[in-house]
């Protein structure tokens, strides 16, 4: 459940950016456009005020397509979206600021990101991130080719689609900062590692860093959320069932099988199903 | 790789207390290179208090977009393990940095200045530092990555066969590559389908270059054994170019193949196999310790 602070911290930072213009630039990659999508480098301001970017791709058909936002993955590069992606998303792949394609005049440090800033929610860098994946949101929002609109990724994509209603089916993995510091008592493998470093260094600030995590778990945000959530889950079922009681009925569950073919051709049909396009297949058959 | 053996190693390393641990000490590493390019990357050792050296060296190569690994949880099992940071990754992109999407086809037309030269050479020196090191026993050191990790795995065993004990490399890249992008619209590989898209004309030069860097051709050079593991589905880096480089290699050999898998590469049953297979020929003394 939110609370007030926490709708407080983020009513502010949705103020923040109501008084930026984005000032949206999109400059054409024909290197990398095909046939059957316009690939276009886009650059929007975001709070700070710092200048992000993203590969947004158009489908070359004369019909609205359904939006799709993927958000960033935790590291500094992001792949241009997918062909398949491309020929059936008008998809905008948001890229944060610190990575790279935005990382002047900040520059992340990988491992390091992750505790950047996490004394309090104010100075934590995933106040301005998840504020970067609003603003993708607003953008691709206000595309005249875009109709139904997806959003797929981590913590971001259910970070976002709590923030902005009108997402309409919301595809999340890999979750991250979702109860992150039980999931570094659980783990030594990066990026959750790097909180067990900082405590380690810090053993003092365990309640500051417990209180700023707080502001930034999906966990006391899904309850805003009234589109279809889809969560895959691991082994531990177990794990994601206080998010899946946060989101009620909006939650799926899909429990992964670990064969990363047939898990993405399942949850890529779940989510084109949602959003009204066909279901594709990365793997090539008959070639 | 004479011309490489020349340049002085300059190796240099920097504690990094934030990041050890009572088990394990970590390092800021740094080497040069090809090119006069300096190389960045993490050392990961065991404390001597939790186990004594000398230790098995090991190296993880990075994937494409990946970032380099800091391998504190192999040092925990034993290994003296480095992190490397070929050129253009994070950590050793001042001086050469041609991106993401860039990389693949920076000079693809050139085998003397094409991008994979340069970073070849910096993985296969990270060996060099780990010879370096007196706590390494210079006589086991394995290598291991997936994807663009698998195909510095494959190209590190063949550029210093006289030093490699052992490698395992997962949906190996880089490996049929002339052939790889019509099996693939996915990245990285689909790099290369657009520049020949908007390049056709440069497609020979482009097939001449790409004949110097294919793992497929660096198989015959590997001694040591190897173990490789493939995804039946995978979409990045098609099984066929698993299979044929498996065909290549001359050494000890074994292929895992996992149905319905993709780049994954079955990784959550891989893993154990990995670690046992590394175990078995580098002998750490992590699993006795945990006993």
């Amino acid at each position: 459940m939110i609370t007030a602070d926490i709708e407080a911290f983020w009513d502010a930072i949705d103020a923040e950016l109501a008084a930026l213009p984005a000032a949206a630039e999109l400059e054409p990659m024909p290197l990398h456009s095909t046939d059957t999508a316009t690939l276009y480098f886009v650059r929007l301001t975001s709070i700070g005020p710092y200048r992000i970017s993203g590969y947004y791709s158009v489908p070359r058909t004369p019909r609205p397509a359904p939006g799709l936002l993927l958000t960033p993955r935790y590291g500094s590069v992001n792949h241009i979206p997918d062909f398949h992606d491309r020929e059936r998303y008008a998809v905008l792949q948001l890229i944060h600021r610190g990575q790279r394609l935005a990382d002047e005049p900040f520059a992340a440090e990988y491992p390091g990101l992750l505790t950047l800033g996490i004394e309090s929610p104010e100075t934590y860098v995933y106040r301005g991130i998840v504020a970067d994946c609003l603003r993708g949101m607003e953008f691709l929002r206000a595309q005249p080719e875009t109709g139904k609109i997806g959003v797929q990724g981590d913590d971001l994509a259910l970070m976002t689609a709590a923030r902005r209603p009108e997402v309409a089916a919301i595809l999340a993995s890999d979750l991250m900062l979702y109860r992150l510091l039980d999931a570094a008592a659980r783990s030594d493998a990066y990026p959750v590692e790097e909180i067990n470093d900082y405590l380690r260094a810090q053993p003092e600030r365990r309640a500051s860093v417990a209180d700023t995590l707080r502001y930034f778990d999906p966990l006391y945000h899904v309850g805003r959320i009234r589109a279809q959530t889809m969560l895959p889950s691991g082994d531990d079922a177990a794990w994601l069932q206080p998010l899946r009681d946060a989101l009620g009925t909006h939650a799926q569950e899909y429990r992964i099988t670990h064969r990363g073919a047939e898990d993405n051709d399942t949850l890529d049909a779940w989510l084109a199903g949602q959003l009204g396009a066909e279901p594709r297949s990365r793997f090539l058959q008959n070639v | 790789m004479t011309r490489v053996q020349e340049i002085p190693l300059n190796a240099t390393m920097q504690p990094m207390p934030l990041r050890s641990g009572e088990r394990v000490e970590t390092f800021r590493i740094a080497y040069d290179s090809l090119d006069g390019v300096r190389i960045g990357g993490w050392y990961c050792v065991p404390r001597a208090s939790h186990i004594a050296p000398p230790y098995p060296g090991l190296l993880i190569v990075p994937g494409y977009i990946s970032e380099p690994t800091l391998p504190k949880s192999w040092a925990k099992l034993g290994y003296a393990s480095v992190g490397v940071a070929p050129r253009g990754k994070l950590g050793s992109n001042q001086q050469y940095n041609p991106g993401y999407p860039g990389l693949l086809v920076d000079n693809m037309v050139d085998r003397n200045t094409y991008a994979y030269r340069g970073f070849y050479v910096d993985a296969a020196r990270a060996v060099d530092f780990l010879l370096g090191r007196p706590e390494v026993d210079h006589a086991r050191i394995g290598v291991h990555g997936a994807s663009q990790g698998g195909a510095l795995t494959i190209t590190t065993a063949a550029l210093r066969p006289d030093a490699i004990t052992c490698g395992a490399a997962g949906a190996p890249f880089l490996c049929g590559y002339l052939d790889a992008p019509r099996l693939s619209r996915s990245y990285p590989y689909e790099e290369i389908t657009e520049y020949l898209r908007a390049y056709p004309e440069r497609a020979a030069a482009v097939r001449e270059t790409l004949n110097y860097f294919d793992g497929i051709n660096f198989g015959p050079r590997i001694r040591c054994p190897m173990l490789l593991y493939v995804g039946l589905q995978d979409d990045v880096c098609a099984p066929e170019t698993g299979f044929a480089l498996h065909d290549a290699l001359s050494c000890p050999k074994e292929i895992l193949s996992y149905a319905g898998c993709a780049h994954d590469a079955g990784g959550i049953w891989a893993a154990p196999r990995v670690q046992a297979f590394l175990a078995e020929h580098l002998q750490p003394a992590g699993a006795l310790v945990s006993a």
